[in-house]
């Protein structure tokens, strides 16, 4: 797996991106789905950078670390924040989405787009570390 | 990012340049307060802006109550195709209008 690391503050976001966008073009992804996965990984380093470091007042990096294997990119972010499961927050339903804009909450909107937005999410903390791991299925030519 | 402010009669326009995430939404948030300090029909130009998170989202939706409140009008302009997509999925796409060009925005907001 290749490996990078980048500073837990908000100024690494713009970088984080355009790391995504490379590791999406050696995927040869097409552009919606490199948007989608651009996406995701931005609200999910988000939460890490706010909650898990800035709130709490750590000061560490996260870890991009990805592969590209068979047919698919996988991308796994890695952080020494407090043990913190995205999917276990409460995620807004078909109905909370038709609400009218002054009705709703906008708790978890971003966590609802990485689901959206990726073929597979999924959760572990292991070794001290939570591990938040993106696929995306690379389409045949 | 960037963002400009400029006011054409009653209507006041917001040029928004570059990514819209958690590091420069604060930014837009506070331009488009002052936007809405001094107008109630606001257009937000979002031609040059390729990424929107939710970040970007969550000032849109406080655009749109303070807009609502005031009984005023926003338009977007130039939302890009993922935008929009986004905007689609988190059902945002229903509340407001979107046009292509600054100048229909205006033209919109003319109307009444």
């Amino acid at each position: 797996m290749e490996s990078k690391s980048f500073p837990g503050t908000v100024d690494s976001l713009d970088a984080l991106r355009e790391y995504i966008g490379e590791l999406s073009q050696q995927a040869g992804l097409a552009k919606k789905p490199t948007y989608s996965l651009k996406l995701a990984v931005d609200e999910i380093a988000t939460n890490i950078i706010l909650y898990g470091y800035q709130e709490p007042g750590i000061e560490a990096d996260f870890q991009v670390l990805s592969e590209i294997k068979d047919d698919k990119l996988v991308v796994i972010l890695e952080d020494i924040a407090a043990p913190f499961d995205p999917l276990a927050k409460e995620l807004p339903n078909a109905q909370d989405l038709t609400l009218s804009l002054e009705e709703r909450g906008i708790g978890g909107l971003g966590i609802f787009l990485t689901i959206n937005g990726v073929d597979e999410f999924s959760y572990e903390y292991a070794d001290g570390k939570n591990r938040n791991k993106f696929v995306m299925k690379i389409a045949a030519t | 990012m960037k963002v400009t402010i400029t006011d054409q009669e009653e209507i006041t326009v917001v040029e928004v340049s570059g990514d819209i995430d958690s590091k420069t939404a604060p930014e837009f948030e506070r331009n488009a307060k002052l936007a809405m300090d001094k107008s109630k029909h606001i257009v937000i130009d979002l031609t040059d802006v390729g990424f929107m998170s939710s970040a970007g989202l969550r000032v849109l939706l406080m655009v749109y109550r303070n807009i609502r409140s005031q009984e005023g009008k926003v338009v977007l302009v130039g939302v890009s195709e993922e935008i929009q997509d986004v905007m689609s999925t988190t059902g945002f796409i229903n509340f407001f209008t979107i046009v292509e060009k600054p100048e229909d925005g205006v033209a919109f907001l003319k109307q009444d």
